[in-house]
Order: structure tokens, then sequence, then C-alpha cells
């Protein structure tokens, strides 16, 4: 009987499968039947990690409303229950799984507006770093800057999306009736935490390619010619400007060719 | 390192009161964290905490330790702890007689234990090694349950003296959970008061419960912290600092976090009780007006 | 590395102007703001009660894999403006939820 050599084991997936047999050798006094006093550390569990993921996810839980999230968030809870006792970082999956939940089908932007939550989040959480001051970049020529790569803040996070997602955050967040959305179009997000406040910001056309291609450490060079590749529009001034002004800098880092004597 | 939190009221410290709190300074004294939710790397929970911690007595209470599992303990854990312990410098640490995490998976709930031979060891253990890693001595929480094992040898009381007994460790006296475990088991809770180590309680717990009923009908306890103390539960903390002088004593509310004044009246009805406690006091008098 | 057009480099010298003339020095938080100083109070998420519920919610009472009803999103409906100034839903429609 494998409860026998592994009681708590057996203990644990009793709670996460809530078809399972109840685990063995439980009382109650007088003999009364345990079968509800069991359900209290199931609903535990599940109503624990189910409030975590509504705090981290209140966009996502109000575009769906409360019944269907709870109901949603039983189902990720019992397929992925958390792994750390850190339960900051419990909902990682969350977009994913959305985007495997059939119930979900009809609400195509729900996985991305799940990932802007995800974004959001972390970045709340993120590190402290003290952003670069423009007036840094000002003293910087411009052959530096371009072979440069960047020292970018922790905090600093993007998502791209098909969806205008952060329109739809927006609504939805500061809104007590929500709005129509104006033009159902692609929006990638900024989101950093530069002082205390988390910060969002929709980012340009190539703006994204741009700061991604940053994060790998690309130099600003090599970033900018992908984001030209990505998108005509691309506009570097704009992008440097929105960077500085998200904070999202902290240093840049001189490229190899200049450290070797250029 | 001995504990240096003063013997007075504490308040479990809750993100909707921060703001008042840096704001009207009240006269509260200490203020109580779960230590998990001050591991992330940086951000608010931290800028709040800092600014708290410089003007008040902080203690941190673990409920991710998961001391009770049968399984080794997680020593990253154990090390994010250390970290946070070295950053806040807290009177105390705390965490509980239970089991939270089986191998890679969290079950975020304090899960109850068998009180045997083989359980008692490995706890002991498991305290001496959080002992040793934190370099500091742990208080440990008698738990709320809802079940029992049908092979328990031993009573939780005796379980927990003998646990403070072999690792040297603390105990913290969770007044709340006594009533909440002593309902759903039918045992008395005076009795376990009275019969409890407290000679090794360095703190005390306070929180609100829920009623509900098993399918027989039978009045089970909830350990909800959603709520107010019960007077039956300030009636049994009485009988602590009679007994053992005042002690520090942290009202817990968790869930249907109330405004700052109405927490702030449960800790001074704690604050009353410690004061009627004192020697030098007249116990009749004092006690009446911690009633009033 | 591939050496940078003179176009390019032209604009990226221009593009470090923009940001210096178009950015005034970014106040940094002030002390008499709490709100700036210290961010957004979230709960924290770890906690040591029992949940919310307590008995009935962790039973089987909401069940959409089994046949007592459909799971349908009722939350706030996301529409868009279409150009002849209706709206169109992008939300699921309202159906009424079938009982258990």
């Amino acid at each position: 009987m494998p409860q026998l050599a592994d009681p708590q084991g057996g203990f644990a997936a009793a709670l996460l499968d809530h078809a399972a047999a109840l685990p063995p050798g439980l009382v109650a006094p007088s003999g009364w039947p345990v079968e509800r006093r069991f359900r209290v550390y199931r609903n535990n569990v599940l109503a624990g990690l189910g409030s975590a993921l509504e705090l981290r996810f209140p966009v996502v839980r109000r575009l769906v409303g409360e019944a269907f999230f709870r109901a949603m968030a039983r189902d990720f809870v019992l397929a992925a229950p958390p792994r750390s006792p850190l339960l900051l970082h419990y909902g990682e999956g969350l977009p994913a799984f959305i985007e495997g939940f059939a119930p979900a089908a009809e609400l195509p932007y729900l996985a991305d507006v799940a990932r802007l939550e995800n974004a959001w989040w972390r970045a709340y959480h993120a590190a402290e770093a003290r952003p670069i001051e423009p007036a840094a970049l000002a003293v910087t020529e411009p052959a530096t800057l371009l072979m440069a790569s960047a020292q970018l803040h922790p905090s600093l996070q993007l998502v791209t999306s098909p969806h205008p997602i952060v329109a739809i955050w927006a609504t939805n967040t500061q809104d007590e009736t929500v709005r129509p959305i104006t033009a159902w179009t692609a929006q990638d997000a900024l989101v950093s935490r530069p002082g205390a406040a988390v910060e969002l910001r929709s980012l340009p056309p190539g703006g994204y390619r741009f700061l991604a291609a940053l994060l790998a450490g690309a130099s600003f060079a090599a970033a900018a010619e992908a984001a030209q590749a990505a998108s005509a529009q691309f506009d570097l001034a704009c992008n440097l400007k929105g960077m500085l002004e998200a904070g999202a800098l902290v240093g840049i880092r001189p490229g190899a060719e200049l450290e070797a004597g250029s | 390192m001995p504990s240096t939190l003063p013997c007075r009221a504490g308040v479990g410290l809750k993100p909707e009161h921060y703001r008042t709190i840096l704001a009207e300074a009240p006269a509260v004294g200490f203020f109580e964290v779960h230590a998990e939710n001050y591991m992330g790397a940086g951000g608010p929970p931290h800028r709040y905490l800092s600014a708290i911690r410089e003007r008040y007595p902080l203690s941190l209470h673990g409920v991710g330790l998961s001391i009770g599992a049968d399984r080794p303990l997680d020593l990253a854990h154990l090390a994010r702890l250390k970290a946070l312990i070295q950053r806040y410098e807290p009177s105390q640490f705390s965490e509980h007689l239970a089991w939270s995490s089986h191998g890679e998976v969290f079950l975020n709930d304090l899960l109850p234990l068998p009180y045997t031979d083989a359980t008692l060891a490995r706890i002991v253990d498991h305290v001496g090694q959080v002992q040793d890693a934190l370099g500091q001595r742990l208080l440990l929480e008698n738990p709320s349950t809802y079940v029992r094992f049908e092979e328990s040898s031993w009573s939780e009381i005796d379980f927990l003296a003998e646990i403070a007994r072999r690792s040297g460790c603390g105990l913290l006296l969770d007044v709340n959970n006594v009533f909440v475990s002593a309902t759903n088991h039918g045992f008395a809770a005076e009795a376990y008061v009275d019969a409890f180590p407290l000679g090794e309680v360095g703190e005390i717990h306070l929180g609100g419960h829920a009623p509900e009923a098993d399918e027989a009908g039978a009045v089970l306890l909830i350990d909800a912290h959603d709520r107010a103390v019960a007077d039956p539960v300030w009636q049994l903390y009485e009988r602590v600092p009679q007994r053992t002088g005042p002690l520090p004593t942290l009202i817990e509310w968790d869930d249907q976090v109330p405004a700052w004044p109405e927490l702030l009246a449960e800790a001074r009805r704690a604050d009353a009780c410690l004061a009627a406690a004192r020697p030098h006091k007249q116990p009749r008098e004092t006690r009446r007006a911690a009633a009033g | 590395m591939k050496i940078m057009d003179s176009a390019t480099r032209l604009a990226l010298a221009g593009a470090l102007a923009t940001v210096v003339a178009g950015l005034a020095a970014p106040a940094f938080a002030q002390a008499d703001d709490m709100e700036k100083c210290y961010g957004i109070a979230l709960k924290g998420q770890n906690d040591c009660k029992a949940g919310a519920g307590t008995t009935c919610a962790g039973s089987a009472s909401i069940d959409y894999q089994g046949n007592s009803w459909k799971l349908v999103p009722k939350g706030t409906c996301v529409t868009m403006e279409l150009p002849d100034g209706r709206k169109g839903s992008l939300e699921a429609l309202d159906r009424d939820l079938p009982k258990a």
C-alpha cells in the first residue's frame, strides 16, 4: 500500500485529486466522519492558491467574471500546483494554460492580457536599480552609443501581442464601465518600475524588436537594424526617448571594438 | 539570540494599513509579517517594510518552511530566510508544527502531522537544522487541525514540549488554534492551556475563527483569521499571562481585513489583558477595565 | 560588427539631441507622496489562515467538466467600435448558465 510507505505523499495526492479516496488513518472524535474535515484542507489549497491568482490577474478576472475565473483557477491549480513556497512567483504558467483552456477560446486576447499582467507583476517585485539620467546620454558620442549595449533596468518587461492588450488592460483597470476599444490593432507593451510605481506603455512600430534585441545583449546599432528590418516606421529617436522616460536604461556597456581602441 | 520582542500587543502587518501606520505612527508593540511575502527581489513590499521596520520591532513568521515534511528541508528556502533575517533583523522568527510541501509541490496549507516517535525525531532534526542555519532560536507554533491520526502516540502538548526539550526551540502558543482544535476534536481548551509548557512560550497568537459544521452536524471551527477574536478565545488567553506574566501577543487578521482602528482596538484589548497580568497592578480592577 | 551607414549615425546624433532637449530632468520620488515613495501596496500571497469558503468550496460544487453546466466567460465585455458606428462584440454571447 503506497500510503503506508509514503503517508504524506498519499495525503498530498488526495488534496489535489478530488476523486481520490481519503488518506487512511484519519480520525474525528466519537467516530464522526472525517470526509468533510479533510475537505477543509482540500479547500484551503484551492482557496488560497485561487486567491493568489486573483490578486495577480485582476484584469483577466474582470474579463471572464468571478465564477469563470475561480473554475479556471481551480483547474490550473490542480494541473500545475506551485513548485515553490514563494507564492509571489505562482501563476507564471497561467497564460500558457489559458491558451489551451477550451472554455476561454472565445476570448483570443485573454492569454496575452494574462502575459501583460505577469509582466506587471514581475516588474512590481523586481530588484531596485537607478535609471540613467538622460543628461548622461547627452555626453555620449553617437558612435560610442551605437557600438554600446544597454544595461537595462531589472524591472523591464516586454509583451508583444496581435491584440490591443494595453487598451484592454487600461480600461479594465481604470474604468468602472469599460470603454469600447477604438481600434482593434496589435499592441506591444513595455512595463517598468523605475521607482516605486509600475509603469505601462505601449510601444511604437519596431519598438518591441528594438528593446527585445537590447535585452538579448545586442548593441544599439544592431538593435536599431533589427527594428528597422521589422518595421520601416521604426524611429530611433522616439524609442530612445521613450525608453528613458520609462526608466528602462540603467547604463551602457561600451562595445568591444571601442574598448579595443577605436 | 534571545527574543527582544516587547511584552505588549503586536499586530499582523497588512498592506491595507501600510500608509496609515506610517502616517499615524500608532503605539503598537511590534508588527509581524509572513516571511514569504517579502522574498521578492524588490519593489513596494520592501519599501514599506523597511520604512515600518525603522519605526517598530519586527517578528518574522514563516509559512513555507514545511518543518514537518517527511523530506529534507528546502535549503534554498532556508537561505532566503537567512537573508531576510539579516536584512530586517527581526526580534524573532517563528514557524509551524505542520508540513506544507511534498517534494517539489507546495500545497499552501499548514497540514497535520501524526504525533509519533518517528515524526518527533524528524522535526527535532529539522528544527535543529533551522536554528543552526539561522543562528537563532526558533519558536514553533501549535496548529489548528481538522483531523487527527489514528497512529498518534503522543498528546500534542507532550509532543511540543519534547520538541522544545530536545531541540532547544521555544514555542508560540496560538490560543485561537487551541480553541479551534479543542472544539474540532472534543477536548477541553482550558486543560490544554494549563498543561502547556508555558515556560517555553515566547509569543502568543490570537485570531478569529469561522464556525461551520461537519456532515454529522458537529461544530467544526475553521482557522480563518477573517474576523475579531472570539470571546471564549479572549477568556482562554487571559489564563496565560496570569501564569507567565506579560508575553508578546499578536493579533492575526488576514482575511476580510478591517479598517485600522478596528484592528488597533483588538490590540488594545490584548494590551489590557497583559496589563492586568502585571504584578504591580491590582488584578481585579485592571481586569474589569480590560473587559470593558 | 557591421558599420552603420552615415544616415543612421546622423539619425542617432539627432536622436540623442532630441532625447536630451525633450526631457526635463525627471523628478525623483517626493518624500511627501506616500504613493510615489513606496508604490501600490498589494496584498502578500502567503498566509497562514484557512481559505474562504471552507468546507463547501473544496467540494465538487464547481464542475464544468462534468455534465452539470458549461462554463462560459461572463465578465466585462470587450467591444470594438466599427467604422459605421456600431459596436462589434468580441465577447462570448451572453448565455445563461444552465443550472446544475
